[in-house]
């Protein structure tokens, strides 16, 4: 995928930049509101992280000069401010989804890898992974091309891996990704410890393979073995 | 009592005291003119009579006319020069009651040194009835000036207050969140003028207040949450790493949950402040009954891995006007106290009638006040990791609707009620 980020904090552009490239991803780095819209008018690009808060400008105003001039791709928007006023605004817009700092760059995957799908519909309503098979449209997997009954939390989980193959993953990520930011639920980390091992118990009795990997201290890993 | 009616009621007593004592005054003025007039016919009758008794030393041949006596007595003896005038009642048969009369009595003597008396009398009622009718008249007057003054007093105090009332009116009516600045409009009165000008001038520094506090909650939760994703985005990058050992390991953990923490309080702070400061203002009709069914669907998975047991007892939709966004972060934090503080095979209970929001849950017994719970910071000695703000933001959001949240506790039975209505 190629990516434009869009974000005037250096530190975070950069770290962003790193997360998505072992991703395996194509990124570019636009910090002002004039170098995106110059970028965007350029080259093609299946999403683009968009901060709001720009040196130069609102970063509301790169969606209306894209839509302005009918270019296409997925925009991520990426915001401090949580004001539901900003995000209404943003999706009103044409934006895709809306994404409030500080975040997880699991979660940011996972909503790139969502965009992406969205937006380009040919046979990409399926991820395949090895055996397992994702039906993202009537939300249906398939392992070894046997219907795999899951909850809807174990559904949204695996899907949460499946972006984020072969990284780590904290478990804060995955409460936040499974029950929303209002909420502070404090114990439970093992809740989440229960849907993982509920997930691969199911997938491993469905003759799949053990991708789930514990990680001392951090969280998870989905690994290609 | 208002402005009006008190200063009305002032002037109504003052005029009373004065229009009293001067019609007192007046009464006795004129009554004692008439007298002196009675009197002086009286002593100039007397003087006639005196003349002509010293001048003929006989008692002249009198007619005693109508309302008018006269007594006349010769003595052989001398008699003390004397001479009086009084009130006195005479007794008239004819009408059987008593008449009022003026007379004056007089003792002298003649040149041949006999003695005279003169009593002559004069009837006043006449006099009394005139003095009678000007009272009235004068009563009615006095009242109908007094009446008259008042009305005119109330119009033009209501007429000059109006522009006081107008303006108390617009500021009562006033909205710091408005678009525009309080403007009160300026009056030919430059009392009041000076009171709007105070008014306006007030106004506009709160409205400056709130404005720079609204963009410091902004600015504030842009400037804190931009580090913080920095932070977070680099801890992330440093997990990934491959060739970690435990130490590092270890001390990236610390930095991930101090960061999540941070994050927890500057996203609960903020949510205060901005429930303080009405940032969410816009209203509209939500459930609920449809908010709480939603949200225990969120932790059904959750609910059925601790074994909880759920029972819903609705009466009503709860319907109420409020923020969508605040409706959602009320009803879901005091779900998920009651699924937190559960215990492995325990119960939660939704009971909603048509005032009321009862949330029945098993826990722990609690050892600290009620009260404190909705405290800032309040830390329970279970949930050490507990950022301790949940409660006080249901509390935030309850007060700023009006609606009133107490909580019980009765052995492992822990009951939050919430008065919607």
């Amino acid at each position: 995928m190629k990516l434009l980020i869009v974000e005037d904090d250096r530190s975070l552009s950069r770290s962003i930049n790193d997360y998505l490239k072992l991703e395996g991803h194509i990124c570019e780095i636009a910090l002002k509101l004039s170098e995106a819209i110059e970028k965007a008018s350029v080259s093609k690009y299946d999403c683009i992280i968009l901060d709001i808060g720009l040196p130069d400008g609102n970063g509301l105003d790169l969606i209306r000069e894209m839509k302005a001039n009918k270019l296409t791709g997925g925009i991520l928007i990426l915001s401090a401010k949580s004001s539901l006023d900003d995000k209404l605004t943003g999706l009103n817009m044409g934006a895709d989804d809306y994404l409030t700092k500080p975040f997880h760059f699991a979660e940011l995957s996972a909503r790139i890898n969502s965009i992406y799908r969205r937006n380009n519909f040919l046979g990409l309503n399926e991820i395949t992974f090895n055996e397992i098979r994702i039906n993202t449209e009537d939300n249906q997997v398939y392992v070894n091309e046997k219907l795999l009954v899951l909850t809807k939390k174990e559904y949204d989980l695996l899907l949460f891996f499946m972006a984020n193959r072969n990284r780590i993953i904290t478990k804060e990520s995955i409460v936040e990704h499974l029950w929303g930011d209002n909420v502070i639920l404090t114990d439970s980390f093992d809740f989440v410890y229960t849907h993982v091992k509920n997930l691969r118990k199911k997938i491993v009795s469905a003759e799949g393979r053990n991708y789930i990997k514990c990680i001392y201290g951090f969280g998870y890993k989905f690994i290609d073995t | 009592m208002n402005l009006l009616t008190k200063s009305t009621f002032y002037y109504l007593l003052l005029s009373l005291v004065v229009m009293i004592a001067g019609g007192a005054l007046l009464y006795l003025t004129i009554k004692k003119v008439i007298y002196k007039q009675v009197d002086k016919s009286l002593i100039t009758e007397k003087t006639i009579i005196e003349d002509q008794i010293k001048q003929t030393d006989t008692i002249p041949d009198f007619e005693a006319t109508f309302g008018h006596q006269i007594e006349v007595k010769l003595v052989n003896y001398r008699l003390h020069s004397y001479q009086s005038i009084k009130d006195t009642d005479i007794y008239d048969p004819e009408s059987d009651s008593f008449i009022p009369f003026r007379y004056i009595f007089y003792s002298g003597n003649t040149v041949e040194k006999k003695g005279f008396i003169i009593n002559i009398f004069q009837t006043i009622s006449e006099k009394n009835e005139l003095l009678k009718d000007i009272g009235i008249y004068m009563f009615f007057l006095f009242f109908s000036l007094l009446l008259i003054s008042i009305l005119i007093n109330y119009l033009v105090a209501r007429r000059l207050w109006s522009p006081f009332y107008e303006s108390v009116k617009i500021a009562g009516k006033y909205d710091i969140q408005s678009d525009s600045p309080l403007n009160l409009p300026e009056t030919d009165i430059n009392e009041f003028n000076q009171l709007n000008e105070v008014f306006n001038n007030m106004t506009r520094k709160m409205r400056n207040d709130y404005l720079n506090l609204k963009e410091f909650g902004e600015n504030a939760s842009h400037e804190i949450q931009t580090p913080l994703a920095v932070i977070r985005s680099k801890t992330e990058l440093l997990m990934q790493q491959r060739n970690l050992n435990k130490e590092s390991i270890n001390l990236v953990k610390s930095i991930n949950e101090a960061t999540a923490r941070l994050f927890k309080l500057n996203q609960g702070l903020l949510l205060i402040s901005k429930i303080e400061n009405q940032v969410f203002h816009e209203k509209r009709t939500v459930s609920l009954k449809g908010i709480a069914e939603k949200g225990l669907e969120n932790y059904k998975e959750i609910m059925g891995l601790k074994n909880i047991s759920v029972e819903m007892d609705i009466k009503n939709e709860a319907l109420v006007e409020m923020n969508e966004v605040l409706a959602d972060v009320l009803i879901s934090n005091l779900l998920s106290n009651a699924v937190r503080f559960n215990f492995d095979g325990g119960f939660i209970k939704c009971h909603i009638d048509d005032t009321f929001l009862i949330l029945t849950n098993s826990g722990v017994p609690m050892k600290t006040n009620p009260e404190d719970l909705f405290k800032r910071f309040h830390k329970n000695s279970e949930n050490p990791q507990s950022v301790g703000l949940g409660l006080s933001i249901v509390r935030k959001i309850t007060e700023s609707y009006g609606m009133i949240i107490s909580y019980s506790c009765h052995e492992t039975i822990h009951e939050l009620r919430l008065k919607y209505r």
